[in-house]
């Protein structure tokens, strides 16, 4: 890394959106790699503790800046216990200025959600969730290894409603092994019969390393074909288009006025800060990563506690300081108009030219002229009243897009 | 040295049969190199020699033999273990007047020490039969002996037993050479030097290795080599012990070295005779032959950039390798690179290896041809070595094909794999023989499953190039050994296979082949590009044609989705790290038209089941 650079300070960031870890699942799905456990339950209080202490010191580090949106993502947050949802909660809003209208989503597993648990959540600020469903048929489930079944899903959702959210998001996964038109199909049009404000749709990858790849590599379970999975991805896009969902990212659709507003920040290439083990974070021209195991998370934050004072800029030197902090990237204008590209591409309102220019002080032709024809004859790309958008085409294309600006 | 106490001999043996290690334990006991330098195999320098396991260029010895009745000079001259074609090993055996030959006692015959054999007969040597690898618990020395007496007609007791790892047996060996091999005989005047390898040395230019025949050579005179005409000045003569070290003269009977001051190793081929400027030679040693190319392909830089690298590496590697051509080629499809010309595979694959490791470059290589004789309507004649560059059919009358003697040797129970493989690869048998000779024929019915077997065909050197060996190898477990000769041209109705991508032709996948297999290779060659281009934003039909005729069609789908469905938790490096993957893949590609094709479907052809 270029040592200028890490001592050239950036700006603290007025905003930002609050992503929080929780990296525990009650079992680990065979298609997951994500940063989660299964079996690491008696860390939860001391976890609970040391992300605690981390959101404190953040927000003293950074001067408390605004927070419009957070994010319990994971592994399962519905799994902990509330306590430790109001005590993250409780911490941030001291830790920032979290606004009073802040989205406020948790993750959620349908098995989850049944009880005293669901009914607390909205007292406790979280006025948005996101459920994981998968499918609506039972032999998928199993396959994707989820401790739910179908109408478990549905009934949580009637018990989510009846808790009171008015805000809620499912997700669905397409591309599975064995999965027909007929049962995504089903999927879909149940799923869409319940109304949520707010759909995912996953493509199933399968991730280097995970138990479902290995099956699939051995021929235990069969491979998906792309082919099936992009008519899926079509058939999606026409059955919610049609019950009045806007497409309003690749993988995500909504009616009107209930995108989700975190995610958008990622797709704005815009300021965030994850806390908790294995989380990201984007402040500055610094790309930044804890580290990934809990345990040695928890040990890290155990002695620590809250910064005394608020720096005077960022720098990755701040930024390392922190003790849970692994991988310190500096992302330099090239680099931050290529991933501004893909990311801000993947959304139906497009790239803006003027919003290009203004972010860089470079207009978007003087930059990526050559990649937007050859996209554009490629029908990939289309320009429209000084906006650019992926085509139709291109959504399923769109790393094809991307990468030309790499 | 008094010239009848000189003794020139050589090795000869098939590959592994312990050529080397048996080399080693003479250095050792005549104490040329103390064992404390031994190095295993000190005769095998290059690096890649030693990885090989194989002796790429012939190397020489001098080593002091304290006889009974006194001293003798030993000259071993180390014989390339494994070549494409026998001429170097040819040149070996010229320069001395006796031969070692080493027979594995595990294995026996195989089919390069038939063809060594043959070579050292013609040459009129004495061969001290040797037997290696007696300490082994499963070397049969008794059979292979007898193997060898009926093979070529030795006596048993002219049979040495050795073991070249341990040393048992050398001190005997070294003991036959001076009792079994005759002394060189030559006259004072005019000088004629047979040079039997050469190297370049960027300070001493074109070393010359030689075997003195008649007269002498030291320091300072001007020389002058027969076939080519260059003049060089003689900077320094000597020996090899093993390094190069300086004497005052070389006399006839001796081998040593020449530092020639030629600057090219091509002024001062393998085969050619030095003699002096002011006192030369009416006629020069018998035997030499321009080496000839047998085998072409095209290289180029898989990086477009590295272009004039491989020109310099080409340059340097010429310097000292008399046997590679290049010139500068041209493919649509692969941009700007050569195509070379080699003895034969294993040649281009040793310029290929060292291309890549020593000047370190990435290279793409296009499937191997050979050279065709084309007759054309005007009565002329080209010959036509890349498939690219064949006349219009309609102007060509006929088209000839270089042929090869093809022997291998296999046990018996293999016969009919052997003869199905050479079939179905156009080989014509030509006769058999069973190696155990004496055996009746009741006995050679009990035994003819273990008894082995001398196979000879001819067959079309292009259906020998690709895979040949290797099937040979695995459909006989391994038993089977091969050795080939050159035999000249044999009229073929051959045609040239195009192979359209997105309809057009790509030229660096063209390949010239027997009319009646166009059919069944164009569609294997299809069916495997199918699998090895990736799918593209559009449908890509691919097609193999002879002329204008269509004969195997596939299409490649084309590519609907490529996404990647979900942001983890923010984690956008990662994503931008898979497309940064994505997008060195695609700049490892050559683009054809529009297509993106990777390198390994450049090399289809080379892996065509065939």
């Amino acid at each position: 890394m270029d040592s200028e650079n890490n001592k050239e300070g950036s700006a603290l960031p007025a905003q930002i959106a609050l992503y929080i870890h929780i990296p525990f699942c009650q079992t680990k799905c065979p298609y997951c790699d994500f940063n989660t456990y299964a079996g690491i339950e008696p860390l939860i209080p001391s976890y609970t503790k040391a992300l605690t202490t981390e959101i404190l010191h953040w927000g003293a580090l950074l001067g408390r800046p605004r927070v419009s949106t957070i994010f319990f993502g994971g592994g399962t947050p519905s799994y902990v216990p509330g306590q430790s949802i109001a005590a993250f909660l409780d911490a941030a809003r001291r830790a920032f200025q979290v606004t009073s209208d802040a989205e406020v989503t948790m993750e959620a597993n349908p098995g989850d959600l049944f009880g005293e648990g669901v009914a607390s959540l909205p007292g406790l600020g979280i006025n948005r969730l996101s459920i994981g469903v998968q499918s609506l048929d039972d032999s998928l489930l199993k396959v994707l290894g989820r401790r739910h079944s179908s109408q478990e899903a549905v009934e949580a959702y009637g018990a989510v409603r009846r808790a009171g959210f008015a805000n809620v998001s499912l997700d669905l996964m397409y591309g599975l092994p064995n999965q027909s038109m007929e049962q995504w199909r089903d999927s879909l049009e149940r799923v869409l019969s319940l109304l949520p404000e707010h759909l995912s749709l996953y493509c199933l990858t399968l991730e280097e390393g995970t138990p479902m790849q290995q099956q699939v590599r051995l021929g235990e379970t069969s491979e998906p074909d792309p082919d099936l999975a992009a008519d899926m991805y079509l058939m999606a896009e026409d059955l919610l288009g049609q019950a009045g969902y806007g497409h309003y990212e690749i993988s995500n659709w909504a009616k009107p006025g209930r995108e989700s507003l975190h995610n958008l920040t990622y797709w704005h290439n815009q300021p965030y800060l994850g806390v908790g083990p294995g989380a990201h974070s984007y402040l500055g021209k610094w790309r930044f990563n804890n580290i990934n195991s809990p345990r040695e998370y928890i040990g890290r934050f155990g002695n620590f506690s809250k910064a005394e004072a608020t720096v005077d800029a960022l720098s990755s030197e701040v930024i390392s300081q922190v003790p849970t902090v692994g991988d310190v990237e500096t992302i330099e204008q090239p680099m931050e108009m290529a991933e501004t590209m893909m990311l801000g591409l993947r959304l139906s309102e497009g790239m803006s030219l003027d919003g290009f220019a203004s972010r860089f002080g470079r207009s978007l032709s003087s930059v990526y002229g050559e990649q937007i024809r050859e996209l554009t004859s490629l029908k990939l790309l289309e320009q429209r009243d000084g906006v650019l958008y992926l085509t139709e085409h291109g959504h399923l294309l769109g790393n094809e897009v991307f990468l030309r600006f790499f | 040295m008094d010239i009848d106490r000189i003794r020139n001999f050589c090795i000869i043996a098939h590959i592994d049969h312990g050529k080397s290690t048996l080399a080693d334990r003479m250095l050792e006991l005549t104490g040329t190199v103390s064992a404390r330098d031994m190095m295993e195999q000190v005769m095998d320098q290059m690096d890649l020699e030693r990885e090989r396991g194989i002796t790429i260029k012939g190397k020489a010895v001098k080593m002091n033999y304290h006889g009974e009745d006194g001293d003798y000079q030993l000259n071993l001259i180390d014989t390339p273990g494994h070549v494409d074609f026998g001429y170097e090993v040819s040149r070996a055996l010229a320069a001395c007047e006796g031969a070692i030959l080493v027979v594995d006692a595990t294995q026996g015959i195989q089919a390069q020490t038939l063809a060594n054999v043959y070579l050292a007969m013609e040459h009129d040597m004495t061969i001290i039969p040797v037997l290696n690898k007696i300490d082994l618990a499963v070397a049969q020395p008794q059979r292979v002996s007898q193997e060898v007496q009926m093979a070529f007609g030795f006596k048993e007791d002219e049979i040495l037993f050795v073991s070249a790892k341990d040393g048992t047996g050398v001190s005997q060996l070294l003991k036959a050479i001076v009792e079994r091999v005759p002394p060189p005989k030559g006259v004072s005047n005019p000088l004629r030097a047979l040079v039997f390898d050469s190297a370049y040395d960027p300070y001493k230019g074109v070393v010359a290795y030689v075997r003195l025949f008649d007269g002498s050579i030291g320091k300072g005179s001007q020389l002058l080599m027969m076939s080519t005409g260059s003049n060089g000045d003689i900077l320094e003569v000597g020996n090899f012990l093993p390094k190069l070290t300086p004497v005052e003269r070389l006399y006839a009977g001796e081998v040593g070295y020449v530092a020639t001051g030629l600057k090219n190793v091509r002024e001062c081929r393998v085969g050619d005779t030095i003699t002096l400027t002011e006192q030369p030679a009416s006629e020069a040693l018998p035997g030499y032959e321009p080496l000839k190319s047998m085998v072409f392909a095209g290289l180029y830089p898989a990086d477009g950039d590295d272009y004039l690298s491989l020109r310099t590496a080409l340059e340097k590697l010429q310097l000292n390798d008399a046997a590679l051509g290049y010139e500068p080629e041209t493919s649509a499809a692969l941009g700007f690179g050569f195509r070379c010309g080699f003895l034969g595979l294993l040649h281009m694959e040793i310029v290929q290896e060292r291309l890549e490791r020593e000047y370190g470059l990435n290279l793409l290589i296009t499937a191997p041809s050979v050279a065709y004789q084309v007759l054309m309507d005007d009565g002329t004649e080209v010959v036509v070595d890349s498939p690219a560059k064949l006349p219009p059919t309609q102007r060509i009358t006929e088209m000839r094909e270089p042929l090869l003697a093809l022997s291998i040797v296999a046990p018996a129970r293999f016969i009919g794999t052997v003869m199905e493989l050479v079939t179905a690869r156009r080989g014509e048998f030509r006769r058999m023989e069973y190696l155990q000779g004496a055996v009746s024929q009741e006995e050679q019915g009990n035994a003819s499953s273990d008894a082995r077997v001398l196979m000879e065909y001819r067959a079309p050197l292009s259906e020998v190039l690709m895979d040949f060996y290797d099937q040979l190898k695995s459909r006989t477990q391994g038993y089977a050994s091969m050795d080939y000769s050159f035999q000249g041209y044999q009229s073929a109705p051959l045609v040239k296979l195009d192979l359209l991508v997105n309809n057009q032709p790509v030229d660096a996948l063209s390949l010239i082949l027997h009319r009646d297999k166009a059919q069944q290779q164009g569609k294997a060659l299809v069916e495997k590009l199918r699998t090895l281009i990736p799918r593209q934003l559009f449908e890509v039909p691919l097609q193999a044609a002879v002329g204008s005729r269509i004969i195997a069609r596939e299409t490649i789908r084309a590519l609907r989705k490529n996404v990647l469905a979900k942001c983890y938790g923010g984690d956008i490096t990662r994503k931008r790290k898979l497309l940064e993957k994505q997008a060195e893949g695609k700049k490892r590609m050559k683009r054809v038209g529009n297509v993106e094709i990777p390198q390994e479907a450049f090399l289809a052809l080379l892996k065509l089941e065939r």
